[in-house]
């Protein structure tokens, strides 16, 4: 039982710091970026090159953070900027750069699956059994990461203006605030964010250049229904993320990769705000 | 006739012209689809330095024939619609006289309709779930009747195991592998406490891992995929802290080496090791580090049938006389070589009896043999066809 409950919560955790960089660009821009499976998969490399030149693999999470920031601020202010008025197009752009980062990737690194270090290895002893370690670190980054956000929206000028782009753009702008700087700072930090998850996961799976797809799927099902609030995104990933579990360990693990994406489906059905409440 | 049409005709008629002239002083065309991505990527690469060696030494020797021989390699992203795209291409695009590859079972069963269309002789590589048959398809790799015995009977006989716990890939291979290991452990009195499988690119073995907490066996035998689902769910196993012992039907030295301290203790049950004390594996390991030096990739159970299998197709080209689809499938069954692994002969409905080893993984990735199985038969694989 007890690992049942570990398990729930190390997947749920795992999908939250998978799923808030999408969420955060999400919320203040509108897009979906389809380029987020791709940033997950730079986070990656940023853990293979750490462990290629012998660092310690610690050294890997700021360094996804910041490869994203700076490669997320470059995309904004070559691509995304020109296309705010056009939604969709800015969608389709997200998704081409996806595929042309995709395809550079396989350049530089080549097509085949490598394996990065982790900081740390093995199982603790908890209650008289072992659970990974690392899982459970990676609950402590979630809380961290959500921390973080938190602090960032609710305790600083720019996030105040973040969450007032986020309420009523044109009126924000009416009070001068800056949203073409909001949005900058935004897809950086949700790109930034993207890696650091990349980085995250690397050490509980192989690093390759499509590594990021299969979360890029379960991410936009969890935002979809969780709007823009983080407190509901965090209650979709124990929620959903649990019936992901359950599903894996009762019925069989092929069922539980489908459980997120249907049960997502049809809640956006029933509720179209999904976790959503205001 | 149209002017056009007269052109196209011409045209076609002069381009047959240079082909079939073209033919007699051409190298001979071997093709190798083989997983560059993909879960079969950390292989790959050696099953293509093996296919370089053999190629190489051919050509130095006087080629096949009196040709030369021209190796073309594709990726079939270790599945079945990359595989799909690979053997058009080498068959119709780069002309390959003869298919030579280790694949995923997926990526064989979607090259057989192809290699049967186009009349083209098939050498699969790779050890295997058994049973693929087809005119055009030979398999010098090992069955689950060369594998599951010498590491079940191990687990049984030495290390009074009982309860056993499967887990594998969904696909051919890891249902095909399995489901003999289940009928081999009842029939030795074995449980069998569960068998699961996940999707072949799942990277997240959370749950499974739990289900072997709860079942606590004495044994798990994994069949995955070769390659990186191999490695993630033995780094997973091992992060759990889980204690049963580990037999692993599709792990190779290479990929075990990738895992590094992760894989210590695992037992595999191959048809090539490294550590095979013989003169033509001596030899032959001397000639890939000369070859490749610090490129080398560690030569496995999955890239050395490679190497026996493009001699083998030298050795029926020579005797048939021609690259003659027709006359070499018949020569493949009669010839042999001695390899590194020994004298490999696909003689038995298109399969090899081989020498198998039972061995254990260190903590430096290399395989200490425990026990050696001469000549082990593959039984019954293709009776009817």
């Amino acid at each position: 039982m007890l690992y049942l409950f570990l398990d729930i919560i190390t997947t749920a955790a795992i999908l939250f710091i998978v799923s808030s960089g999408l969420l955060i660009i999400f919320g203040v821009m509108k897009i979906i970026n389809f380029a987020h499976g791709v940033f997950l998969t730079i986070g990656g490399y940023s853990s293979l090159v750490v462990t290629h030149f012998d660092w310690n693999p610690w050294f890997s999470m700021p360094l996804a953070f910041v490869v994203g920031c700076l490669l997320g601020s470059v995309i904004e202010r070559t691509v995304l900027r020109f296309l705010y008025h056009r939604p969709l197009d800015a969608i389709l752009a997200t998704w081409g750069l996806g595929i042309v980062l995709g395809q550079l990737i396989i350049i530089g690194f080549g097509r085949e699956v490598q394996f990065a270090a982790g900081p740390v290895s093995g199982a603790m002893e908890l209650f008289g059994d072992f659970y990974s370690k690392y899982r459970l670190l990676l609950i402590i980054f979630s809380v961290l990461v959500a921390g973080a956000m938190w602090l960032l929206l609710k305790g600083t000028r720019i996030g105040l203006q973040t969450r007032a782009v986020i309420m009523n753009e044109p009126l924000a702008r009416g009070l001068g605030i800056n949203s073409s700087r909001v949005r900058l700072i935004t897809f950086s930090f949700g790109a930034g964010l993207a890696c650091l998850a990349g980085a995250f996961i690397t050490p509980l799976s192989s690093v390759d250049p499509n590594m990021g797809l299969p979360w890029l799927v379960s991410a936009f099902m969890l935002v979809l229904v969780s709007g823009n609030s983080f407190l509901a995104l965090a209650s979709a990933c124990i929620v959903l993320g649990g019936a992901q579990v359950l599903a894996s360990t009762y019925i069989s693990p092929v069922i539980g990769g489908l459980t997120l994406a249907v049960l997502a489906a049809l809640l956006l059905r029933i509720r179209p705000k999904g976790f959503a409440y205001d | 006739m149209s002017i056009a049409r007269r052109i196209v005709t011409l045209a076609g008629v002069v381009c047959l012209t240079v082909t079939t002239w073209a033919a007699a002083s051409d190298p001979i065309v071997i093709g190798v689809p083989t997983g560059l991505s993909g879960a079969n990527s950390t292989v790959a690469p050696a099953v293509v330095q093996s296919s370089e060696l053999a190629v190489a030494e051919i050509n130095e020797s006087g080629g096949i024939l009196g040709r030369q021989v021209r190796l073309e390699i594709a990726d079939d992203g270790s599945g079945a619609s990359g595989a799909q795209r690979a053997f058009d291409d080498l068959i119709i695009n780069r002309n390959a006289d003869v298919i030579i590859s280790m694949e995923t079972s997926a990526a064989r069963n979607a090259g057989i309709p192809i290699v049967e269309r186009n009349q083209v002789p098939y050498i699969y590589t790779s050890l295997y779930e058994g049973r693929s048959c087809s005119p055009y398809l030979f398999a010098n790799g090992a069955v689950p009747e060369q594998m599951v015995g010498p590491i079940i009977d191990y687990f049984i006989d030495e290390k009074a195991s009982k309860r056993f716990f499967l887990v594998g890939s969904d696909y051919a291979f890891g249902r095909g592998m399995l489901e003999f290991t289940r009928n081999y452990i009842e029939e030795r009195g074995g449980e069998v406490v569960a068998e699961e499988y996940q999707p072949m690119n799942a990277t997240d073995w959370t749950s499974i891992i739990s289900q072997m907490r709860r079942n606590k066996p004495d044994a798990v035998i994994m069949s995955t995929a070769g390659g990186a689902p191999n490695v993630t769910l033995q780094r997973q196993y091992k992060a759990a802290g889980m204690q049963a012992l580990v037999g692993n039907l599709s792990v190779d030295e290479l990929t075990a080496q990738s895992m590094g301290a992760d894989a210590e203790g695992i037992y595999i049950s191959a048809s090539y090791l490294t550590a095979i004390e013989s003169d033509a594996n001596t030899r032959f390991l001397e000639r890939m580090e000369t070859y490749f030096g610090s490129e080398l990739l560690t030569p496995n159970d999955l890239s050395v049938p490679q190497y026996d299998a493009i001699y083998l197709y030298k050795a029926a080209v020579e005797m048939a006389g021609t690259t003659d689809t027709d006359a070499v499938i018949e020569a493949l069954a009669k010839v042999s070589f001695d390899g590194p692994r020994g004298t490999v002969q696909m003689s038995a409905q298109r399969h090899a009896p081989l020498t198998m080893h039972l061995g254990r993984v260190q903590g430096d990735g290399s395989v200490e043999v425990v026990q050696i199985f001469k000549n082990v038969d593959p039984g019954e694989q293709c009776p009817t066809t």
